[in-house]
């Protein structure tokens, strides 16, 4: 099974592709990377330019970094339901070329469409019905185009690489029975894919030409001054957008590591504790600077100690002024 | 005369992390953190400019979650608790660090700002910094504005209009509470737009928000100006777009300023760095290091051994800096008014704590930056998006395409295979919600008190923060507990006032807890 998902993984364009993959069991993730692999093929190709390799400002030290140990803290909860028992598909576009999709189909439903299907529930070649709706009051078959995906059996949430930017959407959940026919179980909001380039409406009011436009645009790429070509400036602007110039999220979250991810690493300090006691009441300095004494006369101090000599005169007086002691520790600290 | 104009934002956000229940919570911290880190340095650059006679705009977003917390009691009190063990602390190390000096200078330095930060939070703004942002705003140097209410991402929340209003207006509301009038702006958290969003804007009687530079860029139809003017959305409300060059200066550790050698480093703190035995005090309870915000190297270089750091070259590089900042945008300026025949406006936003949180000179690097845009040159002129439309009433009408300043600028970082399971669960307790508020639509006493703390709850949960961690894998455990947490709160809610059971205590209990908005009508949810 291991594998499998090793060798496919390599073959596909985007390895991080199992990632996004529906949480499932982990014995299952093999077959869910190949359907996935499948449902690819449906497509355009327009995803690897999002693909490309991360642009070196993402390794930035704003970037959120891995997390120093901290032991696992457990909250006492319950669980969230794994269903509400609902029949629902929910779609939302998550950039100009993914879909993501989740559902739950209620028990009812289920023994429903297993009459109608005559296979059980467990059994049944499930299915997302892709509709590319763009420009059309949907009616369920006036589709521009459409694409199915084979779900795996316990799925109930999907990425779906539908390719186009600046297009509408709207998906079927559903099933495919051994004839072949398909039975619609449920239908999903309706969700258009960002554009992900200029747009070629213009407004005759407040139009440009066309070159000054892409001198502006171009700034976006680094272009000040100069006159880019259009697809050049396309190119950039994608991979600008892979760019983290931003936290996103809140800055505070991220929090440093202890010195983990940077290979071999030792540091070495020393610290002297100078301690002592003498009469509550007494005076004490340590190098000419007065001390505080604890109720019982003990003091303690803590220095960083570099290397060299360190001469630390410690003189107690005592509180009638009448007696004096001095008593002088000498260090001396050496690195090799 | 000008030739164009300087919007800078800072964007302030925390999410709402307040545990009465607990004696010491290690995520309150962050908000410790950012008040003396960020927001205390901000207000100390802003009276120093008003104090010199420096005018300066600067435009600052502080979220309805963070406004609360920043006015919450506990919380404050909790803030001085924490600030009179940090001030201890710098003490000790004064004397530590006796034999050496280039650090004895440092622990000096921290022990003498920890003071002042105390005295500007307690004696001058007695606990509650709010005061000090609006003293700005009212003498019309600086421009706040609101965000949604608990920082909702708004692109993955719109099937579900009702709390995309919610988040905005609720946001709004609270935003009046604190300030004394309706918000001119907002900040979409994430900068997270869709188009229809504006609608829910406008209802609210906001004026203007912001998108990542592709947003405007690619709106439909083309913008005439890039992002160097604003759009109106078919709503009226108006974009404006985040300019990539001045953000790129600044945040980019590649190019950016912040990766300076001679700045401070965040990685080398004394929480992490010193003896544990000594330490121990200072960090969390159960024995965890954390940082202290005490540090005492510079970048040094892309090494481990570091050196100390030396606050004056510091503060020459954040000079230097900023006067590289103002000619950059002196030159960007002169090329696109010369391109537009127009005065453009750049937009450079960022987040708040990025500043002194993170680049420890950031703000110092803001104050060399308006002293020297007050003195020193002619072309650009600070201004705020309010004072820009009032010039400028007429602007081209587009709509903006969905976006976020996030990772690959869309919703990835909010929706991936670490969070996605989320969804779910937001918008079902989304749907419950509405369906609570058109069942009940004149709830009083006890009702009325569960339906307005469900939708706080509900609020909560959609936080972006909860997603954001699940994806970054920084502190998972807790964005679970809060996202389960909130959804389960509010689904007993919903169960309990549909079967007339509400439990007073359990509801007393739970809107100590999650105590914000004391304002929320849960109507607005309709």
């Amino acid at each position: 099974m291991k594998k499998a998902v090793k060798k496919k993984a390599k073959k596909l364009p985007v390895v991080k592709k199992a990632k996004r993959l529906p949480v499932i069991k982990k014995a299952r993730k093999a077959k869910v990377v190949k359907k996935a692999g499948r449902a690819k093929k449906t497509v355009s190709r327009a995803v690897n330019a999002i693909e490309s390799p991360r642009s070196k400002t993402e390794e930035t030290k704003y970037y959120p970094r891995p997390t120093p140990y901290l032991p696992p803290r457990q909250w006492e909860h319950e669980e969230l339901p794994e269903r509400y028992g609902d029949t629902r598909i929910v779609i939302m576009a998550r950039d100009p070329y993914w879909v993501f999709a989740y559902w739950e189909v209620s028990d009812e439903r289920r023994m429903q469409v297993e009459r109608e299907a005559s296979v059980s529930w467990n059994e049944m070649r499930k299915v997302l019905r892709v509709y590319d709706i763009t420009g059309k009051d949907f009616n369920g078959y006036n589709a521009n185009r459409y694409f199915d995906i084979d779900l795996h059996p316990a799925a109930t949430s999907w990425y779906i690489n539908v390719g186009a930017a600046d297009r509408s959407w709207c998906v079927d959940l559903g099933v495919i029975t051994p004839d072949g026919k398909f039975i619609m179980i449920a239908r999903s909001n309706i969700v258009m894919t960002p554009r992900d380039s200029a747009s070629d409406v213009v407004d005759e009011e407040w139009m440009s030409i066309e070159e000054e436009f892409l001198k502006l645009y171009g700034l976006w790429g680094g272009f000040a001054g100069a006159s880019p070509g259009k697809a050049q400036i396309k190119k950039i602007m994608k991979e600008r957008l892979q760019q983290e110039l931003s936290s996103g999220g809140f800055s505070s979250s991220v929090r440093p590591p202890n010195y983990k991810g940077r290979g071999f690493w030792m540091v070495v300090n020393t610290e002297l504790i100078v301690y002592g006691a003498t009469e509550p009441d007494a005076t004490v300095t340590v190098q000419g600077r007065p001390i505080k004494l604890s109720r019982d006369g003990t003091f303690s101090l803590r220095f960083a100690l570099p290397d060299g000599d360190q001469v630390i005169p410690v003189k107690g007086v005592s509180a009638d002024k009448e007696e004096e002691r001095v008593i002088t520790p000498i260090v001396k600290k050496f690195t090799r | 005369m000008e030739k164009g104009y300087l919007c800078i934002v800072l964007h302030s956000h925390l999410p709402y992390v307040r545990h009465p229940e607990y004696e010491d919570f290690l995520e309150e911290d962050w908000l410790y953190e950012a008040i003396t880190e960020t927001y205390i340095p901000l207000i100390n650059v802003y009276n120093g400019l008003v104090r010199d006679g420096v005018d300066f705009r600067i435009t600052m977003s502080i979220t309805p979650s963070l406004c609360s917390m920043l006015a919450d009691p506990l919380l404050q009190d909790r803030y001085i608790k924490h600030l009179d063990t940090l001030i201890e602390l710098a003490g000790k190390e004064v004397e530590r660090t006796r034999w050496e000096p280039a650090f004895n200078r440092l622990a000096l330095m921290y022990q003498a700002q920890f003071i002042e930060t105390r005295r500007t939070f307690v004696d001058r703004y007695h606990k509650n910094i709010l005061t000090a942002f609006k003293e700005f705003q009212d003498m019309g140097k600086l421009e706040i504005i609101t965000c949604n209410a608990t920082h909702g991402f708004l692109p993955l929340m719109e099937v579900c209009p009702n709390s995309v209003r919610a988040q905005v207006q609720v946001g709004a509301n609270n935003y009046e509470r604190f300030f004394g009038r309706r918000p001119r702006g907002t900040w979409l958290a994430e900068c997270g737009y869709f188009p229809g969003a504006d609608a829910f804007v406008k209802e609210a009687g906001i004026r203007y928000f912001f998108t990542d530079t592709h947003g405007i860029l690619h709106a439909s139809p083309r913008p005439k100006y890039g992002v160097y003017a604003p759009v109106f959305c078919r709503s009226g409300v108006a974009a404006f777009a985040r300019d990539f060059e001045s953000s790129k200066q600044v945040w980019s550790a590649i190019e950016g300023y912040p990766g300076d050698f001679n700045y401070r480093e965040f990685y080398r703190d004394i929480g992490f760095d010193l003896d544990f035995d000594y330490i121990k005090p200072y960090i969390h309870k159960e024995g965890i290091r954390i940082n202290t915000g005490i540090k005492y190297y510079r970048i040094t270089g892309r090494t481990d051994q570091k050196e100390p750091y030396n606050p004056d070259w510091a503060r020459e590089r954040a000079a230097s800096h900023a006067g590289n900042f103002m000619f950059n945008r002196e030159k960007q300026v002169e090329f696109l008014s010369d391109v537009m025949k127009k005065k453009p406006i750049i937009v450079a936003p960022y987040d708040a704590e990025l500043y002194g949180h993170w680049w420890y000179e950031g703000p110092m690097f803001l104050d060399f930056l308006f002293r020297k845009l007050h003195y020193d040159q002619k072309s650009i002129k600070p201004i705020t998006p309010s004072e820009y439309l009032e010039q400028n009433p007429r602007n081209q009408v587009s709509t903006p395409t969905m976006s976020s300043w996030g990772y690959k600028g869309y919703c990835e970082h909010w929706l991936d295979g670490s969070n996605d399971w989320i969804y779910r669960h937001l918008h079902k307790a989304s749907d419950r919600m509405t369906e609570l508020a058109n069942s009940y639509p004149g709830a009083t006493g006890i009702t009325r008190r569960a339906l307005n703390q469900a939708l706080r709850e509900l609020l909560l949960a959609q936080s972006s923060d909860w997603a954001f961690i699940l994806k970054t894998g920084t502190v998972v455990q807790y964005a679970v507990k809060r996202t389960k947490d909130h959804i389960l709160r509010f689904t007993r809610l919903y169960n309990d006032i549909k079967a007339n059971r509400v439990d007073e205590g359990w509801l007393a209990d739970i809107e100590y807890k999650d105590n914000l908005f004391p304002e929320i009508d849960y109507r607005v949810h309709t």
